[in-house]
């Protein structure tokens, strides 16, 4: 295209209908910017910055090993996701491990599994007790669907000095 | 209250797609995009709703939306600048048998949408015969045939 069919582009015509072109081509512009943001959007849902993807997944050990815990940095409201404890201790033992922090104001849990064998409240949050196997290991599954939003910090303990904190944030 | 944001926040959310998605897209309703526009209308219920499936629910949802939408057009009538804002201004592609070649590729048009256009509401037969081609505010292309001569 040349110069001068570039400029006819550009100039408001009058007639048949009142042109402003210099706005119309703010308007392409915004339709084109808009166009990268909502690819850009996508690909970020593919990564997981609306849960569930390499964004999202977390994984979480205390510095003695004793404690981990898997989750997603991001929730949705009204989705459920998993949070998954792995405990360490001697084989066969009663463990305990308290889950604190202002989690359970944004999350409900809606399923646990194994079930525990005793379980307290703890200021803000709960103690579970479970039974380790041969090996001195329990795995705790929990389902968590999100309802509140915004960020919610979890801290989990264990007796044995061993700390995990986090944070996970809840989309509306 | 969350009825009344959930519906303020997605008739706004929608109003930013549909205007990045440009005047053209959804004008003129293919089968595909009839079918297109009813999964949009199928993802946005849930989150309209929610899952509070009252009937007070549902009610406050519409009259969020119909009042947002009567406001709109009544600060439309007091606001030369809103109106265009929300509905854009007509653009002219064809002039004297000419394509404005830089527009229509901004508008992401080819030379048979015009040429479809010209047929069915005029039944113009070339490019000559168009005086003026224009795409209107709501997307569709009207077409202005020359005079015989």
């Amino acid at each position: 295209m040349t110069d001068q069919d570039e400029q006819d582009d550009h100039r408001s015509r009058q007639f048949p209908v009142r042109e402003d072109m210099v706005f119309q081509h703010k308007v392409w512009r915004f339709e084109r910017v808009g166009w990268y943001v909502l690819v850009l959007l996508v690909v970020l849902t593919l990564l997981g910055l609306f849960s569930r993807g390499p964004l999202s997944d977390r994984e979480l050990y205390s510095s003695d090993g004793s404690l981990g815990v898997e989750y997603q940095a991001f929730h949705r409201n009204g989705s459920a996701n998993t949070l998954t404890l792995r405990l360490k201790g001697q084989p066969n033992a009663v463990l305990e491990v308290e889950l604190g922090g202002d989690w359970l104001e944004g999350f409900e849990v809606q399923a646990l599994q194994p079930p525990p064998m005793r379980s307290a409240g703890a200021g803000q949050g709960m103690t579970l007790w479970v039974q380790a196997d041969k090996q001195g290991e329990a795995s705790l599954y929990l389902s968590l669907l999100g309802e509140g939003f915004g960020t919610y910090h979890s801290r989990i303990t264990t007796p044995g000095g061993a700390m995990v904190s986090f944070k996970q944030f809840i989309f509306p | 209250m969350d009825s009344v944001l959930r519906a303020a926040a997605l008739y706004a959310a929608l109003m930013v797609l549909f205007k990045i998605a440009g005047r053209r897209s959804l004008a003129e309703i293919t089968t595909f995009d009839f079918v297109l526009l009813m999964i949009i209308g199928e993802a946005t219920q849930q989150a309209l709703l929610g899952d509070d499936f009252s009937m007070t629910n549902a009610l406050m949802v519409i009259v969020t939306l119909i009042a947002i939408d009567v406001g709109f057009s009544l600060l439309k009538l007091r606001s030369q600048w809103v109106s265009r804002l929300i509905d854009g201004g007509p653009t002219i592609i064809v002039e004297d048998g000419r394509i404005l070649r830089g527009r229509m590729r901004h508008a992401r048009l080819i030379e048979a949408d015009i040429m479809e256009a010209a047929r069915s509401s005029q039944g113009i037969e070339t490019l000559e015969q168009i005086k003026f081609a224009i795409i209107e505010r709501n997307g569709k292309i009207s077409v202005i045939a020359k005079e015989p001569s």
